[in-house]
């Protein structure tokens, strides 16, 4: 009888040691806005190498940037926030770390060694007083420049444009031809784009970093600020009627037919030459920047873990957090996204040809600069995007554009 | 006397949700916007209030100032449009016509469905290039111009256009219910009496419609000053910022670039106009309920 | 032989309405019917070459909208529970609050009337925030109760405008007489007001119906991780930012979407009929 009690206690022991195991998998709810084809497999991945990890994978895809961040910082004021929201590499979430309602990642960093490790404009979005509050997953470039093959032949062009004034000179060539020289989809973000491209290769990485990170008014003011204003405004020549509000993908569709010769568009372009089963190097080809010294536009998307006490949740978002900056899954996402992972120890054998020039281009430090929305705060970025578009679409003259521009940065 | 006490407070009970829904949400949230458009807020509320800087800021906005403009055209065109057209198929509907239910769907379907999609159709077919403007050209008439959507003073006519296609079925299902209320005796007088259609319309149907063509107003003047999904789907607010309508500008501040205090001004700033015409409005309804 | 060019003149007229009305569905199913390959070529008004359902097919069940793939029927259900009672509630409360407004007008009733038809015209985006910090005060935030209670607050306007100027156009005998006859509030109401009331039940079932049934902002932030509506999934797939777009998919996925307030729509037919009202005049 007692050996029995003793055995009926030894399983009730054993059997209460086991439950809190079982229980232990660490949900997570995960907020984010990849709902393409392309971009529910990449996330997959990332659900994937969690649930290996022994966590739960709650999947909350909310399609547009903005609806999908409206929606997280809604929630974190609701009362019921998510395990982990992704943000982009900017200043959107500024105010919610300002505000205190967001976890710091600080013990994942020491171990990562991400001070080392990570390109300098992320860090200048992730790090806030000293703590780090976002994982990076990516890094994409906003403004590769694409090219039809058979765009090029017709034209004759033979080699790639090694600065503006090549890129000029190819552009008035395809129009010779009778292609449209600079498939663009007139939409405000898009423009920005292009103006970056522009200020990066024309103006350089000096003054691109004082007109945009430092919003220096001189550099503004400048004459060589006004230059790169006009070539802007002489890209607007090589654009067709149709450009107004069409969306990015209806251009690279043109490059696809050979009806246009180049766009200036991020690196997920990519993705709709696959789609078309066009390969880099054969139908279409890709340059990070004119010249090799271009600077490299970073942009990327982060995660973030609105803050909880909950240790189950807390336990939740560390495994997340490292499970996202392991090197599978970096280069597993970035394979299927189309963007190159942010750690530069991952075998870039296997991502493609374009994503393998866009990561030779990062080794080199000197080329890398952020994009617009790095530097500046969203009402900024907003206000000079205001500025360019109708710079762009009307009459205004070089003179009012810049000392609009000057306005827009000046507090 | 209870049950006589118990039956007129009745009504007032029964209005009780409606009071609440007034009180609670609609002017609480309109006091906290008008809170908020005096501070410096970005993301989230703040309590740093900087006066009426939020309003100077907001006026010396070119984007803004272009979107009321829009709004003054886009509102007249669109409402006229919708009641006009509403009205026409309403009547012609009326007229026992062969296969109306199959009619009565075919006007209202536009309503039915999602104006992301529908807005990338009007987009499309408006666009040079590839949609009517091309087709025609094709039928044989080579110089026909259509770019309005890409020009910039024309911009805002093309949502007119694809607007009134979404909204005229509606305006038309609420004007046959109307139409179908008035007593048939009227008809077999009025044509007893020898007076053509057109009059019996015009002069004894139209006023008859009276409060039915208040709502219809009212209907369409909230879809006026809500106008976005539209505006987002066609042209996002381009060329440029040619077809900006002011709900598109609270809405881009409001969450694409963090800026509440903003976007609450220029709420407060779209309530006013609505406010100084109702107010007399109602203030003389509820004179008349008195006497 | 002036009826007959009459008669001729409105099919002539309704046709051409008809015509223009339909020529954006026309694109649309078109759309839906062709490969990527041909959209990305080809003219949007052009017949497909080689028509298929497989965009439909993908649409329903297949497309991606997250991680999960399972096309828009994932939020079918949950549209279907949320649009139910978001629209019996708002219909009955408005027709209480017309009834009232227009019969009994007590006092001060025009004013908060007035002031719930300026509330109509704020911008529904403007009232989030202010009212997730209510309904999280409330405990009800991120619920089923929390977006049917939404959608009653944005729909009592219009709802109460619709049955107020309704019953505006019906004589007032007919109330003096059903009060003479000993009745109260409620009596009157659903024996006499109630029934004669179909036309206009049937204007805002139509317009809460699809209001509600196309809401998605609301859904979005008020109802919670478990009830999100059918469009959130067709959102997702139609307005990826940096995605591959499927055009085909997407016209598919949009009608499928817009198929049940079409069927109310066609099946709301035999409500349209005449003479209702008169008839209650008269009786």
């Amino acid at each position: 009888m007692y050996r029995a009690r003793n055995i009926a206690a030894a399983c009730a022991l054993l059997a209460a040691a086991a439950l809190p195991s079982l229980a232990a998998a660490q949900t997570a709810e995960v907020i984010h806005w990849w709902t393409s084809g392309g971009e529910s497999a990449a996330v997959k991945q990332i659900a994937q190498a969690y649930r290996g990890a022994g966590g739960v994978w709650i999947d909350t895809a909310i399609a547009g940037g903005d609806q999908a961040r409206a929606v997280t910082l809604n929630r974190i004021v609701g009362g019921n926030p998510p395990t982990a929201a992704q943000f982009n590499t900017s200043k959107q979430f500024l105010d919610v770390i300002e505000q205190g309602m967001l976890n710091n990642v600080d013990e994942v960093a020491r171990k990562e060694s991400w001070d080392t490790l990570l390109p300098a404009p992320i860090i200048n979005v992730i790090k806030v007083k000293g703590h780090y509050y976002a994982v990076p997953l990516n890094i994409h470039m906003q403004a590769w420049i694409w090219y039809s093959q058979a765009a090029f032949k017709k034209a004759g062009i033979t080699r790639e444009p090694a600065n503006m004034d090549e890129l000029f000179a190819a552009l008035d060539k395809l129009k010779a031809a009778g292609i449209v020289p600079l498939a663009h989809g007139g939409q405000s973000w898009q423009e920005t784009i292009l103006f970056s491209s522009i200020l990066s290769n024309l103006g350089g990485k000096d003054l691109y970093l004082s007109v945009l990170r430092d919003r220096d008014q001189r550099a503004i003011n400048s004459d060589a600020f006004k230059k790169v204003l006009l070539a802007f405004k002489r890209m607007q020549s090589y654009v067709d009627a149709g450009s107004p509000g069409r969306n990015w993908n209806d251009a690279t569709a043109m490059l696809i037919s050979g009806k246009g010769g180049v766009q200036i568009m991020g690196d997920w372009a990519k993705g709709e030459f696959t789609a078309a089963r066009q390969v880099a190097g054969q139908q279409f080809g890709c340059m990070p920047g004119l010249g090799p010294n271009a600077p490299y536009l970073i942009q990327g998307d982060v995660f973030v873990f609105p803050k909880t006490t909950n240790p189950d949740a807390v336990k939740a978002q560390k495994l997340l957090a490292s499970v996202i900056v392991a090197p599978a899954t970096q280069l597993a996402f970035s394979k299927l996204k189309g963007s190159i992972p942010v750690r530069t120890d991952v075998d870039a054998s296997q991502l493609d040809a374009c994503a393998q020039k866009g990561m030779a281009a990062m080794k080199d430090k000197a080329r890398q600069v952020g994009v617009t929305e790095v530097y500046l705060t969203p009402d900024q970025n907003g206000a000079i995007q205001d500025v360019l578009t109708a710079y762009w679409n009307t009459g205004m003259s070089v003179d009012k554009a810049q000392k609009n521009f000057a306005a827009a940065l000046k507090n | 006397m209870l049950a006589r006490r118990f039956r007129t407070l009745t009504p007032f009970a029964a209005l009780l949700p409606m009071a609440l829904t007034v009180i609670v949400a609609y002017i609480g949230t309109a006091l906290w916007t008008l809170r908020v458009s005096l501070t410096s807020s970005r993301t989230f509320a703040s309590d740093n209030f900087v006066g009426l800087a939020q309003y100077e800021r907001l006026f010396d906005n070119e984007r803004w100032m272009l979107s009321l403009h829009n709004l003054a055209i886009y509102g007249l065109l669109f409402v006229v449009a919708c009641i006009v057209i509403g009205f026409l198929l309403a009547v012609f509907i009326d007229q026992n016509v062969t296969g109306e239910g199959v009619l009565r769907t075919v006007f209202l379907y536009p309503y039915a469905m999602s104006f992301v999609a529908t807005g990338l159709v009007w987009q499309w077919m408006l666009t040079p290039g590839n949609g009517i403007e091309q087709a025609v050209r094709l039928l044989g008439f080579p110089n026909f111009q259509f770019d309005w959507i890409i020009d910039q003073d024309m911009a805002i006519y093309t949502v007119v256009i694809a607007t009134v296609w979404q909204a005229s079925g509606l305006v038309m299902a609420m004007l046959l219910a109307g139409l179908r209320g008035i007593d048939p005796e009227i008809w077999k007088a009025a044509r007893l009496d020898g007076i053509p259609a057109w009059r019996v319309y015009s002069s004894i149907v139209l006023p008859m419609l009276g409060p039915t063509l208040a709502t219809v107003f009212l209907l369409l003047s909230t879809a006026v000053i809500k106008l976005y999904d539209a505006v987002v789907a066609m042209t996002q607010g381009g060329p440029g910022t040619a077809s900006e309508v002011p709900a598109k500008f609270i809405m881009d501040h409001l969450f694409l670039r963090s800026n509440i205090g903003l976007a609450s001004a220029g709420a407060i700033v779209l309530l006013v106009p609505v406010l100084a015409l109702l107010a007399p409005y109602a203030y003389a309804r509820s004179r008349k309920g008195q006497a | 032989m002036n009826k007959r060019v009459a008669r001729i003149g409105i099919y002539v007229f309704l046709f051409s309405a008809a015509l223009f009305f339909l020529l954006p569905l026309y694109v649309m199913l078109v759309t839906s019917l062709k490969s990527m390959d041909e959209i990305r070529a080809g003219s949007i008004f052009a017949l497909p070459l080689a028509a298929t359902l497989e965009p439909w097919r993908q649409a329903w069940s297949e497309v991606c909208t997250g991680a999960a793939c399972e096309g828009v029927r994932a939020g079918f259900w949950n549209s279907v529970a949320i649009t139910v009672p978001s629209t019996i509630l708002p219909i009955l409360l408005g027709a209480v609050n017309g009834y009232a407004l227009s019969f009994w007008r007590p006092r001060g009733a025009s004013l908060l009337f007035g002031l719930l038809m300026a509330g109509a015209f704020i911008p529904v985006q403007v009232m989030i925030y202010p009212l997730v910090r209510l309904l999280a005060a409330m405990g009800v935030f991120g619920s089923l109760p929390a977006i049917v209670l939404v959608h009653l607050i944005f729909g009592m306007p219009v709802m109460t405008m619709l049955f107020r100027n309704y019953y505006a156009g019906v004589p007032h005998e007919l109330f003096q007489a059903a009060r003479i006859d000993g009745g109260g509030f409620w009596r009157i109401f659903a024996q006499v007001m109630l029934p004669m009331s179909a036309p206009i039940i049937v204007v805002a079932a139509i317009m809460q119906v699809t209001g509600v049934w196309n809401d998605y902002i609301l859904g979005l932030v008020f109802a919670g991780r478990d009830n999100l509506p059918m469009t959130v999934q067709l959102n997702n797939v139609i307005n990826t930012t940096t995605g591959t777009r499927l055009y085909n998919v997407n016209m598919a996925a949009t009608i499928l979407t817009a198929l049940v307030p079409l069927a109310i729509y066609f099946l709301s037919g035999r409500w349209f009929v005449r003479g209702i009202a008169a008839g209650a005049v008269k009786g």
